[in-house]
C-alpha cells in the first residue's frame, strides 16, 4: 500500500491552502495512495488544541484512510505542550508528532528536548521540518528519538542541499528523511538509498502544496528494486507509526 | 510527442549526476518519453560559454533528439584579449534554434550593458527563441535573477521571443501570467513549477499556446517533470501544446 506520509490539512492563507479530508482523500485515490498522513495547519502555526482537534474530526470522517501528526506550533508551551501530545495519542489516536522550524525561530534549541522525550515516551516519529545541522543538535540529545528530515534538505533554509541530509542520516541511525520536496534532482533517491540503505527514506508529496505527481515520478521512475520502493512508498512510515500495512 | 525546451548536457558542478554525455544524456531523455530537447552544455554555464556551445554543435551533429541552443555570456572585456563577437552566422549554419541567457552566472547586469542589445536584436531578426531563467534548477543555493528585471527586459524588447523559466513561487508566477497575457511573445516553461494545480491553473489563467514544457534534465528528473504535465488537470488538446506543438512551432520545426 502505497501511504503519504507528508500531507497537509486546513487553512493557511500564507501557503494559499484549503483543503479538508474530502479534497484530500479524493487526490489520493487519484493517485492510487492508500494512507495519508496529515498534519494541521492552524495547529502547525497558530493554535496546537484548536488544530490538533480540527484534524481529529476529519481523521473520524476517513479513519482508514487519514493517519495524523500531532502538531506543535512552537517549543515554548512547555507543559501544555507535552499534555497536548499525550491527548493527541490517547484521544484522538494519532501516530506522530510534525512540528516546523525556521532560523529565526528554530526548534534546535534546548526547550525542545522535553518535547523529544515525551516523543520517545510515546514512540512517536517526529517530522521535524529541519535542516541537517538542526537534526544534529536534536539527535545529540536525545538519540534514540525517531526523526524525520522531512525535505531531507530540499527546503529553503537547508538550501536543498540533500547531500549535507544524507551525511547526517549517515551519522545518526534514527534519522529519517522525506522525500516531498520543491527539488526533484535526478539520482537524489539512488543516493540516499546507496548512503542509508530503504529503511530509513519516507515517502511524502507535501499535498496540496506540491504537484503530488511529480514527487510520485521522481520515486517510482527509478531503478531501485520493488522491495525498496515498497518500503519507501509507505511500509516505512506505517513501522514508524505502528500501524499494519 | 514531447519536445523539452530546457535540457542539458555536462556535467554539473554541485553533485554527481548520472548522464553527463550526449549520449547518456539522450538515452535518459529517451528513457523519460522526451522525443526532443532544447540543450545547452553546462559548460556554457559554469566554465566558457563558447566552450560550452562548441559541446553543443558537435552533440547535435550525432544526437538527432538534440536541439542546439546557444548559451551567449559575456564578450571578454579584460585581460587585454582581442575584440571577438558573437557568432550568429556560424550558429546559424550549424543549426542552432535558440539563445539562453545565464546573467547571474556570467557577471552581468542585462540592462546595463552594450551586448545584450545586441543579442536580442539578432535573435529578433532571426525569430530565435531567448529563455532567461530566474533559477537554473528548483534550489535555493542558486544565484537568481531579479524579478523586475526579466519583467524591464522584456518590457525593453517586446518583439523578442522571450521563454521564462525557473519560475515557481505564486508571486514569481503572478509577474509571469501578467507579462504573458501582455505580451503574445513571452512564454513560459515549466522545469520549476511545481505547486500543486498550478499547471493547470496557468492554462486556466493564460491559455495554453504560451506555456511548454520544460524539464531541467538531467540535473532535474525528467520524468517528474513530464508527470505534472501529462496528469495535469488540462485538455487533451491543451497536454498537447504544452508538451511539444508549442515548441514545435516557436523553434519552426516539423514533427518528426
Amino acid at each position: 500500500m502505497v501511504t503519504d506520509g507528508h500531507v497537509h490539512i486546513g487553512k493557511s492563507t500564507r501557503l494559499q491552502i484549503n483543503a479538508d479530508g474530502e479534497m484530500l482523500v479524493r487526490i489520493a485515490d487519484e493517485l492510487g495512495i492508500g494512507k495519508i498522513c496529515c498534519t494541521d495547519l492552524t495547529a502547525l502555526f497558530y493554535d496546537m488544541h484548536e488544530g490538533n482537534r480540527l484534524l481529529f474530526e476529519q481523521m473520524k470522517l476517513f479513519p482508514d484512510r487519514i493517519l495524523g501528526w500531532a502538531s506543535l506550533h512552537s517549543t515554548r508551551f512547555g507543559r501544555e505542550a507535552l499534555d497536548e501530545l499525550e491527548r493527541c495519542r490517547n484521544d484522538y489516536g494519532m501516530r506522530g508528532l510534525k512540528i516546523y522550524s525556521t532560523p529565526d525561530m528554530s526548534i534546535a534549541e534546548p526547550a525542545m528536548i522535553p518535547i523529544l522525550e515525551k516523543c520517545v515516551e510515546l514512540d512517536f516519529p517526529i517530522l521535524g521540518h529541519t535542516t541537517p545541522q538542526e537534526c544534529e543538535y536534536l539527535l545529540g540529545y536525545v538519540p534514540e528519538c525517531k526523526l524525520i528530515m522531512a525535505h531531507a534538505g530540499g527546503q529553503p533554509f537547508a538550501k536543498g542541499d540533500w547531500n549535507r541530509a544524507i551525511m547526517s542520516a549517515q551519522r545518526f541511525e534514527n534519522l529519517y528523511l522525506d522525500t516531498a520536496s520543491s527539488t526533484i534532482d535526478c539520482g537524489f533517491l539512488e543516493a540516499c538509498v546507496a548512503a542509508i540503505g530503504p529503511e530509513r527514506i519516507i515517502f511524502g508529496t507535501d499535498t496540496p502544496l506540491l504537484d503530488p505527481w511529480a514527487q510520485l515520478a521522481k520515486i517510482r521512475e527509478t531503478n531501485l528494486p520493488q522491495q525498496d520502493l515498497e518500503l519507501i512508498l509507505g511500509g516505512n512510515i506505517l513501522r514508524l507509526m505502528g500501524v499494519a500495512a | 510527442m514531447i519536445v523539452d525546451i530546457n535540457a542539458f548536457i555536462g556535467k554539473w558542478p554541485y553533485w554527481p549526476v548520472t548522464a553527463t554525455s550526449p549520449a547518456e544524456v539522450s538515452a535518459q531523455l529517451a528513457g523519460w518519453r522526451i522525443d526532443r530537447a532544447a540543450v545547452c552544455s553546462t559548460r556554457s554555464v559554469f566554465v566558457n560559454w563558447q566552450d560550452g556551445n562548441c559541446e553543443v554543435e558537435q552533440a547535435s551533429r550525432t544526437e538527432n533528439r538534440f536541439i542546439p541552443f546557444a548559451c551567449l555570456g559575456t564578450l571578454e572585456l579584460s585581460h587585454a584579449l582581442p575584440r571577438t563577437g558573437y557568432d550568429f552566422e556560424g550558429y546559424a549554419a550549424h543549426g542552432f534554434r535558440g539563445i539562453r541567457l545565464y546573467p547571474q552566472h556570467h557577471s552581468y547586469h542585462p540592462l546595463f550593458n552594450s551586448f545584450t542589445g545586441e543579442i536580442l536584436e539578432q535573435a529578433e531578426m532571426r525569430q530565435w527563441p531567448v529563455l532567461i531563467p530566474l533559477r537554473i534548477i528548483m534550489n535555493w543555493g542558486m544565484p537568481m535573477l531579479d524579478l523586475g528585471m526579466i519583467e524591464a527586459l522584456v518590457e525593453r524588447h517586446p518583439r523578442v521571443i522571450w521563454i521564462l523559466a525557473g519560475i515557481n513561487y505564486l508571486h514569481e508566477l503572478e509577474l509571469a501570467v501578467t507579462l504573458l497575457r501582455r505580451n503574445a511573445n513571452v512564454h513560459l516553461e515549466t522545469s520549476c513549477v511545481m505547486g500543486y494545480h498550478a499547471i493547470a491553473k496557468l492554462v486556466e489563467q493564460c491559455g495554453s499556446e504560451q506555456i511548454l514544457f520544460g524539464s531541467g534534465a538531467p540535473v532535474q528528473h525528467g520524468g517528474a517533470g513530464v508527470a505534472k504535465v501529462a496528469k495535469a488537470k488540462i485538455s487533451e488538446t491543451d497536454r498537447e501544446r504544452l508538451l511539444g506543438k508549442n515548441a514545435l512551432r516557436l523553434l519552426r520545426l516539423e514533427e518528426k
